[in-house]
């Protein structure tokens, strides 16, 4: 079943002097029951935007939004009582209240009781590390905490879909792959839903089997990541080659990323199509009388196939 | 749905939001207190006769009353949406009205312990002793009505223009306008501005000893009428401007 589905949905804003700024432009997307999908895009693609129409908090200009066969559009409310978000990262929740009374206060704006969610939150103070911290004002915990915090109040409103717009902005590496192993959790052991945006190819690439890559308000990819991956299949490869070679003569069959010079040594990364490019690559260097020290092959990241995906959108 | 526990969370959120602010809310008593004093002094050295000393003392408790009232729309909803938590409000299977509704009531509980308190000292302080009917909870509650009707119209604006603070001074300083007008005029405007006839109505039970079925039909239609328009325009306004708020996807902005 699907969970989310999203249907040429259309948002513009209106400017000064009748110009409108295209947030989100024509974007259909769906996201199976249980799915975790990653929602990729640079700064002002359109998904914050996205997001919370799809939770009510921004009017689209036109399109369908469907959550569990729910009309999100015309019957918010309805489709709410099965979606939560966790939105700006520690801006969430009350910095005043303490941790317990944060989690209490979500679970009851979700018409959930105390006695409902008693063990439901000690299961959650206990997974995210913040038992000890339970009677502490959010204002008191670091950002990692609220953080967690934040998370742990979409959690306990009980509900299959969550939205998560950049939960990991700002937190250390540790508490950042936490958080995403606490998210995959999720989905395997508890079925969630979980659409999830982030700047952070890592993140995205940690936790989701699927990705979304929006541009400019409109959807430039939908796939797996390893289709995505192959799709793009190009190899990276580290050369270090004793001597200073001519640059100008590899720039005109291969895409070099990066060179650098040092202790008369060359390090030289490039990015190569097939193993025939590799091939004329060593003969080229062999025949130039250069020296190889080491290469290494590179794994393909996300951020690779991004910037192609992107760059081949501008490129038109 | 459980309406009720979503009723008792807002509530309850908002007697340990006030606990935790225990110490700033005193402080504004202790101020206001204070200026009361300074005003009441004012008066008496101008040898105003117990009638306008005792309708001082309503009137002061009344415009500490409308102004926490008031700002609790206002400027509640301004502090949220810097919080970050307004859009987690909207995300509840009940309504973002509904959940402001709620808060005005807590906050109505409160403000209304306060007001009886803040007039017990001020009668003690003073000497001027005022007649405490039970009716006067459904008096003070019907005229506030249409102050929280003018929250709900300024809490619409701050919705779309943020920065709304300067007008939430001018109204600060309308609202004592509203509460001497009959002291000034008799003219029939007072039916109409909010909490005038209210505060009228007030203190003919608090000063002349009245009480609620002593006072005509007439002059309680006119109120539940004033105090049910404000409320209404209130409601209409503020989800006028919710709308656009939407449109603009300025929710979350502060």
């Amino acid at each position: 079943m699907k969970a989310l589905e999203v249907k040429d949905l259309y948002k513009n804003y209106s400017r000064w002097r009748g110009k409108t700024t295209k947030a989100v432009d024509g974007v259909s997307f769906s996201v199976e029951e249980g799915e975790i999908v990653g929602f990729l895009g640079p700064n002002g693609a359109g998904k914050t935007t996205t997001i919370k129409c799809i939770c009510g908090l921004i009017e689209p200009n036109s399109g369908d939004i469907n959550i569990f066969g729910i009309d999100a559009v015309s019957d918010t409310r309805k489709a709410v009582e099965n979606t939560s978000a966790v939105l700006e990262g520690n801006r969430n929740i009350y910095w005043r209240l303490t941790t317990r009374e944060n989690l209490e206060f979500f679970a009851g704006l979700h018409g959930r009781s105390k006695k409902e969610t008693k063990s439901e939150m000690d299961k959650l103070l206990e997974r995210f590390d913040l038992k000890e911290k339970e009677d502490t004002s959010a204002r008191k915990l670091s950002r990692g905490m609220q953080q967690k915090l934040a998370l742990a109040c979409a959690l306990i409103r009980g509900t299959d879909l969550l939205l998560l717009d950049e939960p990991t902005l700002g937190l250390d590496v540790k508490t950042s792959k936490e958080l995403r192993r606490f998210v995959m959790q999720l989905a395997v052991d508890k079925g969630k839903t979980i659409l999830l945006s982030s700047h952070d190819m890592n993140v995205v690439e940690d936790v989701c089997e699927r990705v979304i890559i929006i541009n400019d308000g409109k959807v430039l990819a939908d796939d797996k990541v390893r289709n995505l991956k192959s799709l793009f299949d190009v190899h990276l490869y580290d050369f270090i080659l004793r001597g200073k070679p001519s640059l100008d003569e590899i720039e005109e069959y291969h895409e070099v990323i990066d060179v650098r010079y040092e202790n008369n040594k060359t390090r030289l990364k490039v990015s190569l199509k097939d193993s025939g490019s590799f091939y004329r690559l060593i003969d080229h260097l062999r025949d130039s009388g250069m020296e190889l020290e080491k290469v290494e092959n590179l794994d393909t990241h996300l951020e690779e196939i991004f910037m192609n995906i992107v760059e081949e959108e501008l490129g038109g | 749905m459980k309406e009720h526990i979503i009723f008792y969370s807002v509530v309850k959120k908002h007697f340990i939001e006030l606990r935790r602010y225990f110490l700033n809310t005193l402080m504004t008593i202790s101020g206001v207190f204070i200026l009361f004093l300074l005003v009441f002094m004012g008066l008496r050295s101008f040898e105003a006769g117990t009638e306008t000393l005792k309708g001082s003392i309503i009137g002061f408790a009344m415009w500490t009353f409308a102004v926490g009232a008031y700002s609790e729309m206002s400027w509640g909803l301004l502090q949220e949406a810097r919080d970050g938590t307004l859009e987690q409000l909207y995300l509840t299977p009940s309504s973002f009205r509904r959940i402001s509704g709620y808060r005005v009531f807590a906050s109505f509980l409160f403000q209304f312990v306060l007001f009886i308190v803040f007039l017990i000292i001020m009668m003690v302080t003073t000497g001027q002793y005022l007649y405490l009917d039970p009716g006067i909870i459904v008096l003070v509650g019907l005229t506030l009505l249409s102050v929280y009707g003018i929250g709900y119209v300024m809490g619409g604006l701050s919705l779309v223009f943020k920065k709304v603070q300067a007008a939430n001074q001018i109204l600060m300083f309308m609202f004592i306008l509203f509460l001497v007008l009959p002291t000034i005029t008799d003219h029939k405007i007072i039916y109409f501005v909010p909490i005038s006839w209210g505060n009228v109505l007030l203190n003919k039970m608090m000063v002349d000893g009245l009480s609620l079925f002593d006072l005509t039909l007439v002059e309680h239609a006119i109120l539940i009428l004033n105090s049910f328009a404000y409320l209404v325009l209130g409601l209409i306004v503020f989800r006028f401007m919710e709308n656009i708020a939407k449109k603009r996807g300025l929710l979350g902005h502060y």
